[in-house]
């Protein structure tokens, strides 16, 4: 726009008064398409995303039948939804959810949510905030628990719950994500710093990809302060190690100078002895590491040794080497 | 002697120095089909309010806490899988009207408070909900019940909602409230699943603690679904997120008593599966 309008000031200052007001309306014109090209493309996104949901849900399964009727909630009105447990699909780029309700005469109800969570990487992040179990088999992973399925695919996050668990609903649940799952588009990627995380010694299905500060704590409570700057900018992993109880994390930052900000306000606040080392230890048995790499901070926490902490750090800075995410003189 | 408890009280002349929490329970209030008996209700609310201020008589302890020309607003919580129940509700309206409050000056909502003509010029508030583990603030509890009472609840959240308790210094609601309800019936004690629900794990604990000092009360209800996650899960598992708003309550807000040693905590009813 900024473009336009200076063009335009350029062309006014040449012409008479009758071409002026020819200039202003075509002016006027071309401004006004423009503003109606740039709504309609936001319009047709919305309506793309509500449509390729629509289509993956079918109007009948095993005797359950859709409701002919359904509901979304945004950013905003997620709350009005789920209530507080909304901020945990905000703290992701959750666009929206639609809620199908189905229904059979001998019941249970059941319901399908499909949140579009933006992005693939986004929507399993979600998918492993909280899961305790993962299946293979149906999108990029599956959590059954009960009367309820979750899964992800691509950029969506899908649960079918049934409000009671009969053996009819339960078969009825898995068609029902099955079907969805056909019915979406393919499957997205895990994101690539999950992948990158070292394998060995790893607590089975204990990674969790988030981004801002509150879900760090919610899954190892770190500081109330948000001592390694994330924000919806950073991408982030943790995940469980053994021997004992141990954590890695590694956070990668928009640039190189955050990632280093980032590292040296965390050796400040809540490392000062390691500012030289890199590691201490912080209780009986626990031992804290943390370095940054090019736009990577990687921390150690709760390792059993020195020797450990070290070890796991070493393991994370090679798989960042061997995906070429940094290079061997950034070492 | 509870703190909180206010002016007009004239029991209340010696310091005080803990904060008095009735846990009532009952086997009867929770059926095997999950149908909350209002009668069992009514009888645990009217134990609970009479151990609260050694009476002998409900509507003697009501008159306590309110005057007939009050304004009274009971802020509920209508969250759909573990509501306060009506039951709870109409126990306590009844025992209202009973020490003197008309009918038309009684209000009971949830997400509706702001523009409810009663909640606006209520003169007091009754503040009930059932405690159920909570997806972003560790548990749901009487603090958090007053977000609501804000047009803006995100406003809360930051620091798995470390600032709840600055919510009671709201004009709306500074002040005003008597007496907390935590209902205890079947609480959800570990959340799973896209809603943070999963009938899985609650259980019939058939109690409601009561209190004038929404922090202890809320502390109890802590300290039980501690004990029984560890009784379930066979190990310390701590609730995540951590519900440190219960403490900052406390400690930052002032908002009454989270040290168990600060807490007189009177158990009527069945002492088996109390677990405090």
């Amino acid at each position: 726009m900024k473009i336009l309008m200076g063009t335009c000031d350029h062309v006014l200052y040449h012409l008479n008064t009758r071409s002026l007001v020819r200039a202003a309306g075509v002016l006027a014109a071309v401004t006004a398409f423009m503003l109606s090209f740039m709504l309609s493309c936001a319009g047709e996104e919305g309506n793309k995303m509500t449509t390729l949901a629509a289509r993956a849900v079918p109007g009948e399964v095993l005797g359950w039948k859709a409701s002919d009727t359904t509901e979304t909630y945004d950013r905003e009105s997620i709350f009005d939804y789920i209530d507080g447990a909304g901020e945990v699909y905000r703290s992701y780029d959750f666009r929206e959810v639609t809620v199908w309700r189905f229904t059979r005469p001998a019941g249970p109800d059941i319901t399908v949510e499909i949140f579009d969570m933006g992005t693939p990487d986004d929507a399993y992040g979600v998918f492993s905030y909280a899961r305790e179990s993962e299946e293979s088999g149906i999108g990029g992973g599956f959590e059954q628990r009960g009367g309820v399925i979750c899964f992800w695919q691509n950029r969506y996050y899908v649960c079918v719950a049934a409000d009671e668990t009969t053996e009819d609903s339960r078969a009825a649940v898995m068609a029902l994500a099955r079907t969805i799952a056909e019915r979406l588009p393919s499957l997205g990627a895990v994101p690539h710093l999950v992948r990158l995380m070292p394998r060995e010694g790893m607590v089975e299905h204990t990674e969790r990809f988030f981004h801002i500060h509150p879900s760090l704590n919610y899954h190892y409570f770190l500081a109330e302060q948000n001592v390694l700057n994330l924000s919806e900018n950073t991408d982030a992993v943790l995940a469980a190690y053994q021997p004992g109880t141990t954590y890695l994390l590694c956070i990668e930052y928009p640039s190189a100078p955050e990632a280093r900000e980032a590292h040296g306000g965390f050796i400040d606040n809540y490392l000062p002895e390691a500012a030289e080392t890199g590691a201490t230890k912080v209780a009986a048995d626990k031992w804290v590491s943390a370095l940054t790499l090019d736009r990577y901070v990687i921390v150690v926490l709760d390792a059993v040794s020195h020797e450990r902490a070290t070890a796991l750090v070493n393991s994370m800075k090679k798989s960042l080497v061997e995906a070429k995410m940094v290079t061997e003189d950034q070492l | 002697m509870a703190i909180g408890l206010p002016a007009i009280a004239p029991e209340v002349t010696e310091e005080v120095t803990k904060s008095r929490v009735v846990l009532v329970r009952d086997k009867d209030a929770v059926a095997a089909d999950g149908k909350i008996n209002g009668e069992v209700v009514q009888r645990m609310l009217d134990q609970a309010v009479m151990a609260l201020f050694d009476k002998k008589d409900p509507v003697e302890c009501f008159k306590i806490l309110v005057k007939p020309d009050d304004i009274v607003g009971v802020k509920s919580n209508e969250w759909a899988p573990l509501p306060t129940t009506t039951q709870v509700e109409q126990a306590i309206k009844k025992r209202l009207m009973g020490a003197g409050v008309p009918e038309e000056n009684i209000g009971i909502a949830d997400r509706g408070v702001l523009g409810h003509p009663i909640f606006e010029k209520a003169t007091v508030l009754i503040n009930a909900r059932p405690m159920r583990t909570h997806a972003w603030s560790g548990v749901g509890s009487l603090i958090k019940n007053y977000i609501m009472f804000d047009p803006n609840p995100p406003n809360y959240h930051d620091n798995a909602c470390a600032p709840l308790g600055s919510l009671w210094e709201l004009p709306i609601v500074k002040g005003k409230t008597r007496l907390n309800v935590l209902v205890l019936f079947t609480p959800l004690f570990h959340g799973v699943g896209p809603h943070h629900f999963d009938k899985t794990y609650t259980w019939t604990y058939g109690g409601l603690a009561v209190g004038a000092d929404p922090v202890a009360v809320d502390s109890v209800g802590l300290r039980l679904f501690q004990a029984k996650r560890r009784e379930y899960f066979g190990e310390d598992k701590p609730i995540k997120p951590a519900a440190h708003h219960i403490a900052f309550a406390d400690t930052r807000y002032h908002l009454g008593n989270s040290d168990p040693a600060k807490i007189e905590l009177i158990k009527l009813g069945s002492e088996e599966g109390v677990l405090i």
